[in-house]
C-alpha cells in the first residue's frame, strides 16, 4: 500500500551509488575481531534485514557504519549520512520534550555550534513528522505516545537529520499489530522516497519480504535477496540450529518465541 | 504590612543577601534544570568538597584562592567524568573522587603553612555577602546563561539520547563534562557567598519541583527560575521577621516548595489514573 | 615501626575497624551494584538533625543518628516514588532539608555544642567500648541480611532499569537495604564521620567491582580489602601523625587509581601500577620518623594553646608540655592526631580550660587508656559568667517585649548573676574566662597546685615561677584597666564576632553591645533579622568598630561594618593564641595586642596602651 512519493526526495540520497560497501571487513573491539568476512554491496533505498542472534554482530555492524568503529581489516564505504533509530530508552521516557522537540534535535548535526535551531528548523521537524504521519501529535509528550508512535518520532528524527541510510535496532520489538503494519508500511516509503533502510531483526518471516538479507554470526553467513539467501542452512548456521518450522513454510524458520532482546 | 516588606530593605546587609541570592537563584534554576535531566545532583552537593584541596594548594603557594577553588572544582569534575567512563556508575565515580579529594585536603591542610579558618570558605553566610561578591556574581552569571542558551538544544538532545551523540557531532561524555562544568562553576561563585547546603539546595530544588508539575522543558524552566527566587526571598523575609539562620531559611522554603509540588503532582497523577481505569 | 599496635588507643582503632570492614564490605558491595553511593552518602550526613537533637534533649547520639538516617531513609523513598522525580535529586533535597533543619536546630533552637561536631568528623582514635558493640551489631545485620537475601537484591538489582521505580511487591526488599544501610553507615559515622563514610563503604567495593565476576568474590574480597585498607591508613596515619580518616581516604583512593590503571592499561598497567604502589609506599615508610622524649620531665597536656602557655610559665624546663590545638585553629571543630592521644596516653596530667571549648579531651582520655589526672581549669574560677543559653533567651525576651532601639543589647558585658533568669542550663558557663586576668591568676594557683602533687620535688620551683607570673599579670591587669580608662565609659562600646569577649568586657567595664554570631559558638548562623537589629544598635550606639576574631572568617563582619561604617580593622584573639612570632604568642602579649585592638578601635585609632599593634 505504499503510496507514491516524490522520486526525488530532498533528503534522499544520490541514486545508483552503493550506500554501503564492505570488502573483507572485520570489525572488533580493542584489537580482538567480533565479526569479519563481511562482503556486500547496499544499493541506495533498499530495505535490508539484518539476522543474527545476539551477540552475532548486529550492533558491531550498526556502530561500524556509523563511523564510532573502524574496521580492523578490510575495508567499509559508507557513501550515506547515516542515523539510527535505537529502541526508546525506557529510562528516557521522563524527559520533558515534545515529539516535535525530539524531532528538532534531528537538525542539530547540520548546525553550527553556536546556532540554535529557529522557525526554519521546526518547520522541517514538522515535515518530518507529518511524514511519518505524526503531524497531529506533534504537541503531545514524547513518553505519552505508545511504542510504535514513539519509534516513528525517532524515524522523523533522523529524517530531519537528512539522515539518507536509517539504521533500526528491533524496532518492532513490543508493538502490537496495527502499530507493527504502520511501521512496515513506513519502511517501505521511507525505501521508495531514496532512503536506505537496514532493519535488525529477529523475525524471520518479515525480513523475508524485504528487498535484500544479511546474515551474521561472527562471520557473515550470507547476503541477497531473501528468496536465495534465506536457506533453512542458512538459517541453521546464523542461530546455531534452534529453529522452529514455520507451518506451512517449510523453507522458513521462526526463533523459539521467547528468544533475549538483551544486547 | 508594607512595613513588613519595606523593613528588610532598609538595611545593607539584607538587601545585598536579597540581590545575591536573586542572581545565584537565577543561575541555579537555570543550570539545576540540567542537574535534574542530567541526574548529576550528587555532583551537585558534594563538588563543593572539591574545592578543598585546591584552596589549600592556592593557600600553600600563594595564589589567589578563587585560581585554586577553580582548579580544584575542574579537577574533581574531570576526574568524575573520567572515572564514571570505568566504574559501574557516575554516583561511584562522584564518591570516589570526591572522598579521596577532600581527604586529600584534609592531609594538606595539616600544614601549618596552610591559613586558618580555610574550611569556612565552603561554608559560607548569605548575610555575609559583601558588594565584590554580587559584582562576581553577576560577572559569572552572564557568561553560565550564554552557555545555556546557546547550547540549549545540544544539551536537550544529548540527555535525551546519549546515542544521538554522533548524528549530532557531539560527543556525550563533553555534554556532561559541559552540565558538571556549569555546576562546578555556579558552586565556586555560590559557595562562598552562599555556603555548600545553599548552594547544592538551590541547584537541585527549583528544578526538581518545577520537574514535577510540567512536561515541557521550557515550562520546567522558567518555574525553576521562579521557585528559586520564590524561595529565596520568601526565606530572607522569613530570616527577618521570625529570626531563622538566614540559609537555613531559604533552604527550609526550598523543601516546601518541593514538598507542595509533590503533593500536587501526586493528587493529578492519581486523578487521570482512575478516569482512565472507569473508562 | 610496629609500636603503635601496643598502645590501647591503637588497638581499639584497629578492632573497630576490622569488625566495620564486615558491614562496610557487604553493604558497600550492594551499595555499588545497586547504585546507592549517593544514598549512602547522603544519608551519614543527614543525620546532623539527629545528633543536634540527641545533644540537646539528651539521648544516645546513635539513636539520634540512626533516627535521623531511618527518617531520611523514608522520606526518600516516600519522595521518589513519583514518576517525574528521579531518585537523585529526591535524595539531594531531603538531605539540604535535613541539614538546614539541622542549622535551624542548632542555631536557634538549643545552640550548637561541640559534640555534634566530632561525630561528624568521627575519628578512629577515639573508639569506646559502645562503638565497637554498634559495630558488631552493624556486622551482624549484614551478614544476616547478606546470607538471607543477598540472592534476592541480586535478581532485583539485574532487572531493575535505572528508571523504574520499586514493584509493589518487592518494594520491602530494597526498604531492608536501605534500612541496612543505614545502621552501616551510623555505626561508620564513629570511626570516619560523615564526610568521609562513603571512603569506607563505596570505594572498596567500588575497586573490587572492577575486577569481580562472581557475587561472592566481590562480597569476600570488599570485606578484606576495607579490613586492609583500613588498617594500612590507620597504621600510616600513626607513622604519619595525620588523621586517620583523611589518610584512609587517601589511601583507598590512590589503590582504587591503581586498580582501574591496572584494569584498563592490561599487564604492563599492572606492572607500572605496581611500581608505583613500590615507590608511594617506600617514600612513606622512608617519612616516618619515630618520636623520642626523655623520661625524667614531667609529661603534661594542654588541650587549648592558652592553657599551654600557662603550663609552660609555671612548669618552666621542668614540665614538658605538649599542646593540642595548634594557634589559629577554632577549637570548635578540632579533630585528633595520632600524636595528640598518644601524648594524652603518655602524659602524667592532663589540663584541659573546661566547658565545650574542649570537651573532646575527655573522650581522647577516656579512650586512649591513660591514666592521666584531668585538670578542669574552669572549675573553680573566681569570674564566672553565664553561658549562651541564658544569653539567647535574654535576647529574644528583649526582642519581643522592649523597644527597638534595645534589641540588640547583649547582656554579657554587665555579668548578670545566672540564676536571674532561672533556666534549666543556669549552670552552663562561658568558657572564655582567660580573657580575664583574675581568672588566669586563679588558673596558674591551680596549675601550681596539680604540677606541685605530680611532681613534689619541684614543688618550690613551681611555686616561684607561679608568684612572678602573678606579680605580671597584676600589673598588667592595672596597665590595662588604667588605659582602658582613658576612653569616657560612653563610648567604651563595641561589637564582636562571637560572645568570647564576655570576661574582658566585664573586668574593664566595657559594654559589649552585640555580636554578629549569635552565640558563644563560631558554628551558629544568625538571622536576617537579629543582624539588622545589631546595625541598628551599632548606629545608635555610634559603635566605632567590629572586632573579627583570628580564627574565624570575617565575611559577616565585614558586611556589618560595611552598613555601619564601623571600623573592621583591628583583629581580636579570642580561642586562641597567635602563631609564634605574631602578637599573640603568649598570654601576656595575647592580652596587650587585643587592648590595643581594642583602644584604636574604640578611638577611631588615637589610641592605644602597648603599642603592639602595627
Amino acid at each position: 500500500m505504499s503510496s507514491k512519493p516524490d522520486p526525488r526526495d530532498d533528503t534522499a540520497a544520490s541514486q545508483g551509488d552503493a550506500a554501503v560497501l564492505a570488502r573483507h571487513t572485520e570489525l572488533g573491539y580493542a584489537g580482538q575481531p567480533v565479526l569479519s568476512g563481511l562482503e556486500f554491496e547496499i544499493p541506495t533505498g533498499t530495505r535490508v534485514g539484518v539476522l543474527g542472534p545476539n551477540g552475532g554482530g548486529k550492533t558491531t555492524l550498526f556502530r561500524a557504519l556509523l563511523g564510532e568503529l573502524t574496521p580492523l581489516g578490510g575495508t567499509l564505504e559508507v557513501n550515506s549520512t547515516t542515523a539510527t533509530v535505537a529502541q526508546t530508552d525506557r529510562s528516557r521516557l521522563d524527559y520533558p520534550v515534545s515529539a516535535l522537540d525530539v524531532a528538532v534535535m534531528g537538525t542539530l548535526g547540520r548546525l553550527p555550534w553556536w546556532r540554535r535551531p529557529g522557525r526554519r528548523e521546526r518547520k522541517r521537524a514538522l515535515g518530518a513528522l507529518e511524514k511519518v504521519g505524526l503531524a497531529d501529535l506533534a504537541g503531545s509528550t514524547f513518553g505519552d505516545l505508545s511504542g510504535g508512535q514513539r519509534q516513528r518520532v525517532l524515524i522523523a528524527r533522523a529524517l530531519t537529520a537528512d539522515a539518507e541510510m536509517l539504521l533500526m535496532d528491533e524496532p518492532f520489538t513490543g508493538l502490537d499489530n496495527k502499530s507493527e503494519a504502520r511501521l512496515e508500511t513506513l519502511i517501505d516509503e521511507l525505501s521508495s522516497s531514496g532512503h536506505t533502510v537496514l532493519i535488525a531483526t529477529h523475525e524471520v518471516e518479515q525480513a523475508s519480504r524485504w528487498d535484500l538479507v544479511l546474515c551474521l554470526n561472527k562471520t557473515q553467513i550470507s547476503f541477497g535477496d531473501p528468496a536465495v539467501a534465506l536457506s533453512k542452512p542458512v538459517l541453521e548456521a546464523t542461530y546455531g540450529g534452534h529453529i522452529v518450522e514455520i507451518p506451512g513454510q517449510p523453507d522458513l524458520g521462526v526463533l523459539p518465541a521467547h528468544h533475549h532482546h538483551d544486547h | 504590612m508594607i512595613e513588613w516588606i519595606t523593613d528588610p530593605l532598609a538595611f545593607g546587609a539584607t538587601t545585598r543577601a536579597l540581590i545575591e541570592i536573586a542572581i545565584l537563584g537565577t543561575v541555579g534554576g537555570a543550570v539545576g534544570c540540567w542537574v535534574v535531566l542530567y541526574r548529576v545532583s550528587y555532583s551537585a552537593e558534594s563538588l563543593a568538597h572539591g574545592l578543598f584541596p585546591g584552596l589549600v594548594g592556592a593557600a600553600l603557594l600563594g595564589l589567589p584562592l578563587l585560581l585554586g577553588g577553580a582548579a580544584g572544582i575542574v579537577l574533581a569534575a574531570a576526574l568524575i567524568a573520567l572515572v564514571s567512563r570505568f566504574a559501574t556508575d557516575t554516583d561511584t565515580a562522584i564518591a570516589v573522587v570526591i572522598t579521596s579529594l577532600f581527604g586529600l585536603g584534609v592531609l594538606m591542610a595539616l600544614s601549618p603553612a596552610s591559613p586558618p579558618g580555610i574550611s569556612e570558605l565552603l561554608f559560607g553566610d548569605l548575610l555575609g555577602t559583601s558588594q565584590q561578591d554580587i559584582l562576581v556574581s553577576a560577572a559569572v552569571t552572564i557568561p553560565v546563561l550564554a552557555a545555556l542558551w546557546i547550547l540549549h538544544s545540544r544539551l536537550l538532545a544529548i540527555g535525551f539520547d546519549e546515542n544521538s551523540g554522533s548524528a549530532i557531532g557531539i560527543s556525550p561524555g563533553l555534554m556532561t563534562g559541559l552540565v558538571l562544568g556549569l555546576v562546578a562553576v555556579t558552586i565556586l561563585v555560590g559557595v562562598q557567598a552562599l555556603g555548600n547546603l545553599l548552594v547544592a539546595a538551590i541547584l537541585v530544588g527549583p528544578a526538581a519541583a518545577a520537574r514535577l508539575l510540567t512536561d515541557r522543558f521550557r515550562s520546567m524552566m522558567i518555574l525553576s527560575v521562579s521557585f528559586a527566587l520564590l524561595a529565596g526571598v520568601a526565606g530572607i523575609y522569613l530570616s527577618f521577621h521570625a529570626r531563622i539562620a538566614a540559609g537555613a531559611a531559604v533552604v527550609g522554603c526550598l523543601v516546601t516548595i518541593y514538598l507542595l509540588a509533590a503533593v500536587t503532582s501526586a493528587l493529578r497523577e492519581r486523578s487521570p489514573m482512575r478516569t482512565r481505569t472507569s473508562s | 615501626m610496629f609500636e603503635a599496635f601496643s598502645l590501647p588507643f591503637f588497638q581499639k582503632g584497629l578492632i573497630e575497624i576490622l569488625i566495620l570492614a564486615i558491614p562496610a564490605g557487604l553493604i558497600g558491595s550492594w551499595v555499588v551494584l545497586r547504585s546507592l553511593a549517593f544514598f549512602s552518602h547522603a544519608i551519614g550526613t543527614a543525620s546532623f538533625p539527629g545528633l543536634v537533637l540527641a545533644d540537646g534533649i539528651g539521648f544516645s547520639p546513635a539513636l539520634g543518628a540512626f533516627g535521623a538516617a531511618g527518617f531520611f531513609a523514608g522520606l526518600t523513598a516516600l519522595l521518589g516514588r513519583s514518576r517525574r522525580a528521579s531518585n537523585d535529586s529526591v535524595t539531594a533535597l531531603v538531605l539540604v532539608g535535613c541539614l538546614a533543619f539541622g542549622v535551624i536546630l542548632a542555631s536557634d533552637v538549643f545552640g550548637s555544642t561541640a559534640s555534634v561536631d566530632t561525630l561528624l568528623f568521627g575519628s578512629l582514635l577515639s573508639i569506646g567500648t559502645s562503638d565497637i558493640l554498634l559495630a558488631a551489631a552493624a556486622a551482624v545485620l549484614a551478614v544476616a541480611t547478606t546470607v538471607l537475601l543477598g540472592h534476592r537484591w541480586l535478581a532485583r538489582g539485574f532487572d531493575e532499569t535505572a528508571a523504574s521505580r520499586v514493584g509493589a511487591g518487592a518494594a520491602w526488599l530494597d526498604a531492608v537495604l536501605l534500612l541496612t544501610v543505614a545502621v552501616t553507615v551510623t555505626a561508620s559515622l564513629n570511626a570516619v564521620g560523615a564526610l568521609l563514610v562513603t571512603v569506607l563503604i563505596v570505594v572498596p567495593a567500588a575497586t573490587v567491582r572492577l575486577f569481580a565476576q562472581r557475587i561472592t568474590t566481590q562480597l569476600v574480597a570488599s570485606v578484606l580489602l576495607v579490613a586492609v585498607l583500613g588498617s594500612f591508613g590507620l597504621w600510616l596515619s600513626y607513622q604519619t601523625d595525620a588523621p586517620p580518616g583523611a589518610t584512609i581516604a587517601v589511601v583507598s583512593g590512590i589503590t582504587f587509581g591503581l586498580a582501574l590503571g591496572v584494569r584498563s592499561l592490561g599487564r604492563r598497567g599492572g606492572r607500572i601500577a605496581a611500581a608505583t604502589a613500590l615507590v608511594l609506599g617506600a617514600g612513606v615508610i622512608a617519612g616516618c620518623g619515630g618520636s623520642g622524649s626523655n623520661g625524667d620531665q614531667l609529661k603534661v597536656v594542654a588541650t587549648t594553646t592558652q592553657v599551654g602557655d600557662f603550663v609552660e610559665q609555671i612548669g618552666g624546663d621542668r614540665v614538658e608540655v605538649t599542646t593540642i590545638l595548634q594557634p589559629n585553629t577554632d577549637p570548635h571543630d578540632y579533630e585528633p592526631r595520632p600524636s595528640d592521644v598518644k601524648a594524652v596516653a603518655d602524659a602524667d596530667l592532663v589540663f584541659r580550660s573546661g566547658g565545650h571549648l574542649d570537651e573532646w579531651a575527655n573522650d581522647i582520655v577516656a579512650d586512649s587508656g591513660s591514666g592521666a589526672e584531668v585538670v578542669d581549669l574552669s572549675s573553680g574560677l573566681p569570674v564566672q559568667l553565664e553561658g549562651e543559653e541564658e544569653h539567647e533567651h535574654a535576647h529574644e525576651e528583649e526582642a519581643a517585649h522592649s523597644s527597638e532601639s534595645e534589641a540588640g543589647h547583649s547582656h554579657e558585658g554587665e555579668a548578670k548573676p545566672a540564676e536571674e533568669e532561672g533556666h534549666e542550663h543556669g549552670d552552663e558557663v562561658d568558657p572564655h574566662w582567660w580573657h580575664d586576668p583574675v581568672n588566669v591568676i586563679a588558673a596558674t594557683k591551680e596549675i601550681d597546685t596539680a604540677l606541685s602533687e605530680a611532681s613534689p620535688d619541684n614543688a618550690s620551683y613551681f611555686s616561684e615561677r607561679t608568684a612572678s607570673f602573678d606579680k605580671e599579670a597584676r600589673e598588667l591587669d592595672r596597665q590595662i584597666a588604667a588605659c582602658v580608662k582613658q576612653v569616657p565609659a560612653s563610648e567604651r562600646k563595641i561589637v564582636t564576632d562571637h560572645d568570647a569577649f564576655g570576661y574582658f568586657t566585664n573586668r574593664y567595664e566595657i559594654e559589649s553591645v552585640g555580636t554578629v554570631i549569635p552565640a558563644l559558638t563560631t558554628q551558629a548562623e544568625p538571622s536576617a533579622g537579629d543582624l539588622a537589629d545589631l546595625e541598628q544598635t551599632i548606629k545608635e550606639e555610634n559603635v566605632k568598630a567590629i572586632f573579627p576574631e583570628s580564627s574565624v572568617s570575617p565575611a559577616l563582619a565585614e558586611a556589618v561594618a560595611e552598613d555601619t561604617g564601623a571600623s573592621t580593622s583591628y583583629t581580636l584573639y579570642a580561642d586562641t593564641l597567635g602563631p609564634e612570632g605574631s602578637n599573640g604568642e603568649t598570654w601576656m602579649s595575647m592580652m596587650k595586642a587585643n587592648t590595643d585592638s581594642l583602644m584604636l578601635g574604640m578611638t577611631g585609632g588615637q589610641t592605644d596602651c602597648f603599642g603592639t599593634v602595627g
